[in-house]
């Protein structure tokens, strides 16, 4: 595990997103209530939509071009669509966040 | 006999000294030292002595004949300077204690904001006695005021305290609901609802600024620039360990004193117990793990095993007449899911957090009958798949049939005096009366009351009472509800947002009994919508319930780029802004169009250079031109009397006029207005959602015109002499539109469902078409500001990556 | 003329009677009558129809009734009760949603040395206002109460009144604990319990009792928390507070309050009032906490359902 600063919780909106550019690519993290964050690709598995653009509701984010839903926690496409993003691990600590940068890595090499 | 010495009489050493003289009474000749002139109190039972409801007397633990009883020699209201640990001597103010062994109970101590006052008498923490005392005697003033700072427990049950003292409270809370450690947003907001029945006024996202006061203090201001009158400010952010005593003894730290799991420091003579030790990273705020060390700690003292151990925690409020309960873990993880519960009659909300088949979390309000049952399946991790269906309705479902949530809750849930019917309005008891004076059938309440018989659009809530009022014998047709969070349509929706005076998303979600915690990306932008033409000055547009167009103020492409459109007033232009718009399409390599609006659209810019080209159009003087909302687009217009050799009217004058007086309005659905010169109708105004045609005698105003999907002509709304009048019924329209319709329904779908003859019937009132023109103004007053330059100057943040980790070298 | 088995003590309240409706008239449930043998023999013998007397004016009016003058009312059961020495009666309707489910009745006789207040507070609209109230010979006390309105959240009316539910207010003298404090010190008002009176129509009346040390309304209060969404599907009542002279405090320690004193349906005194939703007075010292041989208990509704249970003793 390699956990890296990149930010503060409070730079993210209740129920919004930013991105995190890595050399793999974009990483959404969003916030979807005041003290529960997570980290996904920020490319919809359907035509490539930026995630981190999608209406967060619950624990999922809605897909801003063509309205697939995915599970934060899973990474899983829901309901008819078929479709997987990669998920990372992260963590909040005294109001900042820590993204797992191994797995980033680890995952961008596979 | 060993000589022990105790520093801080409060609940855990006070539990220490029971154990010990329980299990041997002659072991310790003890010496109890308290900074407090007196002894043990439950001090979490401060908060009932300060609302009256119990006297301090009761909450005393140990009185002077117990401590007597006891042979402790209590040092009380004399401060401990130090501890040599050389020499094993305790130092107090008045001597030195020698040791055997030495119990730390300093506590925690609150803590203050260092901000501007904080110093003035008058401000209080919310701690001990001298606290309590000090609040109760600020009460004594007849209308006196207090300023709570922080909506977590303490400062809550101060606030309600001091109410019942008969005080104006106000509580301020940094964040966006009360006890956001403890509950989440649908229980905060309860909680709020339940307090402000209490006549305390909470403030949320209070930034307090500072306090002021002439030797005393005054008033407290906040950084919005409120001013509150202030005869007493509580303190009551948070608490630290009080540690001072054991740094100084050079103990090993951490963020209070480090103790293992039998509560020894790292000095094997020295032990801690309660809110001042630190145990394998955790501190500690409430009592019950208190109660676990001081047991292991009397143990350790009378050399026997035990162990501490950490156990889940579960929090209850002391206001009298407020139920919640809050237990486990809320925080992110994988695969959870959450189970919620609303019943808005009873004002409860339920949620259970469940992750591989086990309960990990739940938060209540308003029924916490179920909450020790819940605990104990988070306590045990019990095995929940078998009973996920029921799970939430409680121990009592359990095996039995599956209960289900009613559908009619939100309606069974109206008072009497809810307006149903807008139009006529007839209010729920009404309707409730005539059923029960015999009319058992829609036709039947809409002849007698007059409910939904105009536009139409309260029909499925009428029918919702006739269910509520008759029971199984009615049968209401079921209409397409907004989404799968609700049973209700959006006309119940609006309806009830306005009866119910629901100026929240919390609010709606919980008084119209939503199924999911926070909705979803069908029913937010909705309730978004409506909620911000409802309340445009009490309600805060959310643009995280916007779609991406409405939040990034443009237009995403399929590729993830947007395009940039500025405004054109009435389709004019100059050269100025011309060659601008050119520079800035050179600039950022945008493909240039044309469109059918009049105006000119910047294809292909990539969201990081949104602001920047936003702040060169700006520097031009060009503004947004909502190319991307549910709102005002365009005004078309024609040349009109200026060139045109059969122009009756200046239409683009008009048009200009219109656009300038109407942009920036949200409305269901996008709004497209043109303004032709003549008949001949240069401008296709007979199309649009608002179309304006010039004649010689004045002005013809169509409206529910289409050219999209559906082609539709306009209808004729009136024909009027002037441009004032064409302004007044224009906004007039807008605003019936505004208020009344479906979102995402079309100005002609919304016209079709209510009849034109109804939209005529509500305009032609001289009294009403001025009541709409204001109320829009009120809603332009918020919401008519370029959205460039404010994005630009207040939210830059949207527009960049939270980090870039790309140039960091991978692992 | 006491209603205690201890001479000595004297007491505010001396008698408390329960009505029961039937069909459209109410009819006895037992009382307490102390030496009043003869106002009891009668009352046993009565029966009200709707708006008939002061039980019967309770329900028809749908409120708590006070009544200060015997002579020329409606009360009708006058002479034995001017010969009892009575002077005032309290009625309280205990209505379950739209029905009526009984009529407590409490009497009271007045002497120069008798202190304590029964008031009934209205709510009109944004503030409480005093309806009615017996004060007996309090006379300052009663006039500043006159004159004070609470808002909702405020003083013992104002908080029961937005809490819902009933609350025991401790050390009415002390500054600021109540609003009529000073007054109160006076007179040596000592505890005051309100308790919400619902009736049909969303109203709710508050019903407040002032007791002083001297001539106390009873020496232990206790209430208890009945709603099903506290203590679940199974009927039963957790005491959330409660004082009492001999005891002291009869609350909970804990937060949760996991060690609140638990009593099951027809369990005890307290447990018939839980089983039934009916007022009880109890007499007799079988069943009570040692030192009491009296006790009334009134349910308090709530959406229809029985909330909570105040209990007093002496």
């Amino acid at each position: 595990m390699s956990w890296t600063d990149i930010g503060a919780l409070n730079d993210i909106p209740l129920r919004g997103a930013r991105i995190v550019k890595t050399v793999a690519g974009c990483i959404a993290v969003f916030r979807t209530a005041e003290e529960e964050v997570f980290a996904t690709s920020n490319t919809c598995a359907h035509k490539g939509g930026p995630l981190a653009e999608g209406i967060v509701h619950g624990k999922s984010v809605t897909c801003p071009l063509h309205n697939w839903v995915y599970s934060l926690e899973t990474g899983e496409a829901q309901g008819a669509d078929e479709g997987q993003i990669a998920t990372y691990p992260i963590r909040i600590e005294d109001g900042r966040l820590l993204l797992d940068v191994s797995t980033v890595a680890a995952r961008s090499a596979a | 006999m060993q000589k022990l010495v105790v520093i801080g009489a409060g609940m855990a050493s006070g539990r220490v000294l029971e154990h010990l003289f329980d299990a041997a009474p002659d072991a310790f000749e003890v010496t109890l030292f308290n900074a407090e002139p007196r002894g043990n109190y439950n001090r979490i039972m401060l908060s009932p002595v300060l609302s009256g409801e119990k006297t301090f007397e009761e909450i005393v633990t140990h009185d002077d004949a117990w401590y007597a009883a006891n042979k402790v020699t209590t040092r009380f209201g004399e401060k401990v300077t130090g501890i040599d640990r050389e020499r094993k001597v305790v130092i107090g103010e008045n001597g030195e204690v020698p040791y055997d062994k030495l119990v730390i109970g300093t506590g925690s101590a609150p803590f203050i904001i260092p901000m501007p006052g904080h110093d003035l008498p008058g401000v209080v923490a919310y701690r001990d006695l001298e606290d309590t005392n000090a609040m109760i005697e600020a009460s004594a003033t007849p209308g006196g005021h207090a300023v709570v700072i922080g909506g977590g427990l303490l400062g809550l049950e101060a606030a309600a305290g001091l109410r019942l003292r008969g005080m104006e409270v106000t509580v301020l809370h940094i964040m966006g609901h009360l006890m956001e450690r403890q509950l989440d947003e649908a229980a905060g907001y309860l909680l709020k609802k339940d307090l402000e029945k209490r006549g305390i006024n909470v403030l949320l996202k209070a930034q307090t600024k500072c306090i002021e006061g002439d030797g005393k203090v005054e008033r407290v201001l906040l950084e919005d620039g409120t001013v509150l009158k202030a005869d007493i400010v509580c303190m009551a952010v948070g608490i630290r360990p009080a540690v001072a005593l054991g740094q100084a003894a050079g103990l090993d730290m951490g963020r209070a004193i480090k103790v293992d799991a039998q509560m020894r420091t790292s000095d094997p003579d020295i032990l801690a117990v309660g809110e001042c030790v630190e145990f394998n990273g955790n501190l500690f705020g409430l009592v019950a793990p208190l109660y676990d060390q001081a047991k292991v700690l009397a143990k350790t003292l009378l050399g026997e095993d035990d162990v501490f151990k950490m156990r889940e925690l579960s929090t209850k409020l002391k206001v009298t007449g407020c139920d919640l309960f809050s237990a486990g873990d809320f925080a992110e993880g994988e695969g959870r899911e959450d189970i919620v519960f609303r019943d808005p009659k009873r004002g409860v909300y339920k949620r259970l957090v469940i992750e591989d088949d086990k309960l990990i979390g739940a938060v209540m309000y308003g029924d916490t009958a179920d909450s020790n049952w819940f605990f104990g399946l988070i306590k045990d991790g019990t095995d929940i798949e078998e009973m996920r269906e029921t799970l939430i309705f409680g121990p009592a479902f359990q095996g039995g049939g599956a209960a289900a949530a009613d559908p009619l809750a939100a309606v069974a849930a109206l008072p009497a005096d809810a307006e149903i019917c807008g139009c006529n309005g007839v209010c729920k008891g009404t309707i409730v009366s005539a059923i029960e004076g015999g009319a058992h059938t829609l036709d039947d309440v809409k002849a007698l009351t007059k409910a939904s018989a105009s536009c139409g659009t309260c029909t499925g809530l009428v029918e919702q009472v006739l269910a509520v009022t008759l029971g199984d014998s009615f049968e209401a047709k079921a209409e397409k509800p907004v989404c799968k969070c609700t049973d209700l349509t959006h006309e119940d929706v609006r309806r009830l947002i306005k009866a119910r005076e629901l100026k929240s998303q919390p609010a709606v979600w919980q008084e119209l009994g939503w199924k999911t915690v926070n909705g979803c990306h069908v029913c937010r932008p909705a309730i978004n919508y409506y909620l911000l033409a409802d309340w445009p000055l009490e309600y805060q547009d959310d643009l995280q319930s916007r779609f991406v167009n409405e939040r990034n103020h443009a237009n995403i492409q399929k590729d993830g780029t947007y395009s940039v459109m500025p405004r054109m007033w009435g389709g004019m232009t100059t050269p100025e802004e011309l060659i601008a718009i050119a520079e800035a399409a050179k600039k950022y390599d945008a493909a240039v169009k044309v469109t059918g609006g009049q105006r000119i659209d910047l294809l292909g810019i990539k969201k990081e250079d949104l602001p920047a080209i936003w702040s060169d159009l700006n520097d031009a003087g060009m503004v947004s031109g909502h190319a991307y909302t549910k709102g005002l687009r365009t005004v078309k217009t024609c040349v009109g009397t200026d060139w045109c050799r059969f122009g009756t009217q200046d239409s683009t004058g008009l048009g200009i006029k219109l656009e300038k007086r109407l942009w920036g309005s949200w409305t269901p659905h996008k709004v497209k207005l043109a303004v032709s010169g003549c008949p001949r109708n240069c401008a296709e105004a007979t199309c649009k959602d608002i179309g304006v045609i010039c004649v010689d005698s004045g002005y013809q105003i169509g409206v529910a015109g289409a050219a999209g999907m559906d082609v539709k002509e306009t209808e004729r709304l009136i024909d009027v002499a002037t441009e004032e009048e064409v302004l007044e019924w224009t906004v007039a329209f807008m605003q019936l539109y505004r208020e009344n319709g479906k979102y995402l329904d079309r100005a002609y779908k919304w016209v079709a469902k209510v009849g034109l003859g109804w939209v005529q019937e509500h305009l032609s009132d001289p009294a009403n078409r001025a009541a709409l023109v204001e109320r829009f103004d009120i809603s332009q007053s918020v919401y008519q500001k370029d959205p460039w330059a404010d994005h630009v100057a207040n939210n830059m943040a949207q527009y960049t990556p939270l980090a870039d980790l790309s140039q960091e070298a991978a692992e | 003329m006491q209603l205690t088995a201890t001479p000595e003590a004297r007491t505010f309240a001396r008698i408390a009677e329960v009505w029961l409706p039937e069909g459209e008239t109410l009819v006895h449930g037992g009382g307490a009558y102390g030496n009043a043998s003869e106002f009891a023999e009668i009352s046993g013998k009565t029966s009200f129809a709707k708006g008939e007397g002061l039980p019967g004016k309770a329900w028809a009016e749908a409120r708590p009734v006070v009544l200060k003058e015997f002579d020329g009312s409606y009360f009708q059961r006058t002479e034995a009760a001017l010969e009892a020495g009575l002077t005032c009666a309290v009625a309280v309707p205990v209505f379950a949603g739209k029905t009526l489910k009984a009529v407590l009745v409490i009497l009271c006789g007045d002497d120069a040395e008798h202190h304590g207040a029964i008031e009934v507070w209205e709510d009109q609209g944004n503030k409480l206002h005093l309806s009615d109230g017996y004060y007996g010979t309090a006379q300052k006390f009663e006039e500043i109460s006159q004159d004070v309105s609470f808002s909702y959240g405020q003083g013992l009316p104002g908080g029961v009144w937005a809490a819902n539910t009933p609350i025991l207010m401790r050390d009415l003298s002390r500054v600021g604990a109540f609003l009529r404090a000073e007054a109160a010190g006076e007179i040596g008002l000592k505890h005051g319990l309100g308790v919400p009176v619902p009736v049909p129509g969303d109203k709710t009346f508050v019903l407040t009792l002032l007791s002083s040390a001297g001539t106390p309304i009873a020496r232990r209060f206790e209430i208890w928390d009945a709603r099903p969404e506290v203590v679940g599907a199974t009927k039963k009542a957790l005491r959330i507070d409660g004082f009492c002279e001999i005891e002291g405090p009869l609350w909970p320690k804990e937060n949760p309050p996991v060690d609140a004193e638990t009593v099951g349906a027809w369990q005890g005194p307290v447990g018939q009032v839980v089983g039934s939703g009916l007022p009880q007075v109890h007499t007799g010292a079988t069943g009570l906490p040692a030192g009491y041989t009296l006790m009334v208990a009134l349910p308090v509704y709530q959406h229809g359902e029985l909330a909570h249970v105040v209990a007093w003793y002496l």
